[in-house]
């Protein structure tokens, strides 16, 4: 029922004589059935008018998480799970197989929860 | 069939492409299981080496544990009578523990190009951890091993030949290989291949400038492994393979952990994908599940012993067509894969959509007799710009035997230019110039065809297709016309023809396969050159013929094989 983000975190850098400001960039975003469509999720991060849509990047934690949220909401899941790369890495490094492997998520994503959503009661999906 | 049934069936000994996974099974169980091999099978025997390193100046090939005794495995194959070549990882591989370092050299997790770790399931979803090449005590270990291994070959006079290869993963229409890292030990060793080769210091300001230094640094160390491995092995070396591993991106191994998993759907059009580049691929990482259905019909029939011989030139290279199928395209591209790949001249979208994989985009040419023979009907198109003189003189020579070539001159140097037009000059060749979208000129001599182009003006053209649908009428391509549903997918392969089917040139098999979960239709025009001979093996699927050609109903994971004799051309 949820959805899973993991995203890189670049700090601010000097580039060529440019400054580049930190940003957040969604390298995965998925779900149990796959990974979700890149034009989809470029639609989405249009909720976030800084974001930069093209290439899935935010410039804090809290507009990658509204962006999360927003994505949550159309696909009607309950929740979101971000993890940072560092953080999937520490995970990767202790998972043995499959089962370990998938509790990274559970283990060190942050939980953002979609408020919105309502678990459809049996009449709701017959009638749906 | 559920996936215990379906695992009791799997074979994790050899999980494909031929291949002997010594370490997947008891050592008491190798003769049975070499016994169960084909004889007509050529094993391949990849090394996990890792598994014989005791320490640096230690290794096992069977002194102390069974499961390591190399010579034993090489007497049950030769009491059996199995020809067999050994494969040397150059890269991490993705299908061994630790990618197939040994314990005591594994230190620093390989980081890819997104900043996650390198980590993929096995056919068994076991997870391997790639280990960073980088890192100074894997090229250590790695030379003691090959030092161990070249006096082991070379004490038991075991001549079978040595093969290496280096591991990739395809991502987005690129084949990333398992050795590039950016961890720290690559950092590390970037530094210290800075100071070697700079050491006055060097400026890093460009990103451009640095991206290409670190290219140049993983090619270096590619280089360093492959050589060390050449001259440790040098009397059974044979050269190295380039292989994509099926299932090993990080973005398949997020994919494989999930219920769905990767679609054979994708996995399909990932196989087709590699077809086309001419890429070599290893299936061995896919679970039962994964590679049930119509994948392995796809791997037996286009990546089985044909074609597994041809790769690694174990058969011999035969001039004339034989009795045998074998892969028939009809056009190769040589150079330009980047620009292919973005299809900016609207190449690739075109000849997907008229000869699907019929083409190939090839590396470099192999000139020779009988390369040349057999290839004759394929139209062959250059980058002019990554021409060297010698390709330059065989693209002259092929045209003058009477081969269709074009050349896009586009960025191709001033001294070619000039030589083109020496040339033609000096034949006396007549030239048409044609002003259709880009500038292009057209020779002609006797069957031969040189079309020198501009593909550079077609970039900013929305109708370039148009110019590649007049270049390939003007070549008069002799092929049935498909037309299918989206997602079907088709092969072609060729053999010569036998003594009750002379009224034919040649005999064309046509491969169809439906790996989606809904119905498709395929229907071919066979334009009074082609006429249906048979069907073959048709699965979920059923064909019947029309006044025009061959009307085609296929169910998911339906798959169906014609054959047409091609007559005569009027």
């Amino acid at each position: 029922m949820s959805l899973n983000l993991i995203y890189h975190f670049q700090s601010s850098q000097n580039q060529n004589e440019h400054f580049m400001p930190p940003n957040y960039r969604v390298i995965y975003f998925f779900s149990e059935n796959g990974m979700l469509d890149r034009a989809f999720l470029q639609e989405m991060s249009k909720s976030v008018p800084d974001a930069d849509h093209m290439n899935l990047s935010f410039s804090n934690l809290e507009d990658l998480k509204v962006f999360a949220l927003r994505v949550c909401l159309d696909l009607a899941k309950k929740e979101v799970r971000l993890i940072s790369a560092q953080d999937y890495n520490i995970g990767i490094d202790g998972a043995t197989d499959q089962k370990s492997y998938k509790n990274i998520f559970d283990k060190y994503g942050e939980l953002a929860i979609n408020t919105s959503f309502k678990k459809k009661g049996l009449l709701s999906k017959l009638f749906s | 069939m559920t996936y215990e049934e379906n695992i009791k069936k799997f074979d994790v000994v050899r999980p494909g492409e031929q291949w002997f996974l010594y370490w997947n099974t008891s050592a008491a169980l190798w003769e049975t299981r070499i016994q169960e091999i084909p004889q007509n099978e050529i094993v391949f025997i990849p090394i996990y080496w890792g598994l014989h390193g005791v320490s640096l100046s230690e290794w096992d090939f069977g002194s102390t544990r069974p499961e390591c005794d190399l010579l034993r495995l090489v007497h049950l194959l030769t009491r059996y009578g199995r020809s067999f070549c050994w494969i040397i990882p150059l890269t991490p591989s993705p299908f061994l523990p630790n990618g197939g370092v040994p314990t005591f050299a594994a230190r620093s997790l390989s980081i890819s190009y997104d900043g996650v770790h390198l980590a993929v399931f096995d056919q068994e979803m076991n997870f391997n951890k790639m280990y960073s090449y980088f890192e100074p005590k894997v090229f250590q270990s790695f030379s003691q091993f090959l030092k161990g291994f070249g006096h082991f070959l070379s004490t038991n006079q075991i001549h079978a030949p040595v093969w290496g290869s280096e591991f990739y993963f395809y991502h987005n229409g690129r084949r990333y290989s398992f050795l590039e890292d950016h961890s720290i030990s690559f950092d590390q060793g970037f530094s210290r291949f800075l100071k070697k080769n700079n050491p006055l210091g060097v400026e890093l300001s460009d990103q451009l400038h640095e991206f290409s230094l670190k290219e140049n640094f993983q090619n270096e160390v590619a280089l360093l492994f492959e050589a060390t491995a050449e001259t440790a092995l040098a009397p059974f070396w044979k050269g190295s393979q380039k292989i994509t591993c099926l299932g090993s991106s990080p973005e398949e191994t997020i994919q494989r952990s999930l219920a769905g998993g990767k679609s054979q759907l994708d996995y399909t059009k990932d196989l087709f994908e590699h077809y086309v580049n001419s890429e070599w691929i290893s299936s061995v990482l896919l679970t039962p599940v994964e590679k049930k259905g119509l994948l392995t019909s796809i791997l037996k029939e286009h990546y089985g012993t044909f074609a597994i011989e041809k790769r690694y030139n174990l058969s011999p290279f035969k001039k004339n067509m034989s009795n045998e199928f074998s892969p028939y395209g009809v056009i190769d591209i040589f150079g330009g894969r980047r620009e292919l790949i973005n299809n900016k001249i609207g190449l690739t979208s075109y000849l997907d959509k008229f000869f699907p994989w019929l083409y190939q985009i090839q590396e470099r040419v192999d000139f020779t007799s009988e390369w040349i023979d057999s290839n004759q009907h394929k139209i062959k198109i250059f980058q002019g710009k990554e021409l060297d003189r010698t390709t330059f003189a065989q693209i002259l020579k092929l045209f003058l035997m009477g081969q269709k070539v074009l050349i896009n001159r586009s960025e191709m140097g001033e001294g070619f230019e000039k030589k083109i037009q020496i040339f033609l000059i000096e034949n006396n060749i007549k030239v048409q110039n044609v002003n259709f979208m880009t500038f292009t000129q057209v020779c002609e001599l006797g069957e031969g065809r040189l079309i020198l182009f501009e593909a550079n003006k077609l970039i900013e053209n929305n109708h370039k297709e148009k110019y590649w649908d007049h270049i390939f009428q003007y070549l008069h391509l002799t092929q049935p016309e498909i037309k299918m549903d989206q997602d079907v997918f088709t092969l072609w392969r060729i053999r010569a023809t036998s003594e009750d089917e002379l009224s034919y040139l040649d005999v064309r098999r046509l491969n169809i396969y439906n790996p989606t979960s809904y119905k498709k239709s395929v229907k071919i025009k066979t334009h009074k050159h082609f006429a249906l001979m048979k069907m073959i093996d048709p699965n979920r699927a059923n064909a019947k013929s029309t006044p025009e050609g061959v009307d085609i109903e296929i169910l998911p994971q339906g798959k169906i094989a014609l054959d047409f004799g091609h007559y005569e051309e009027s």
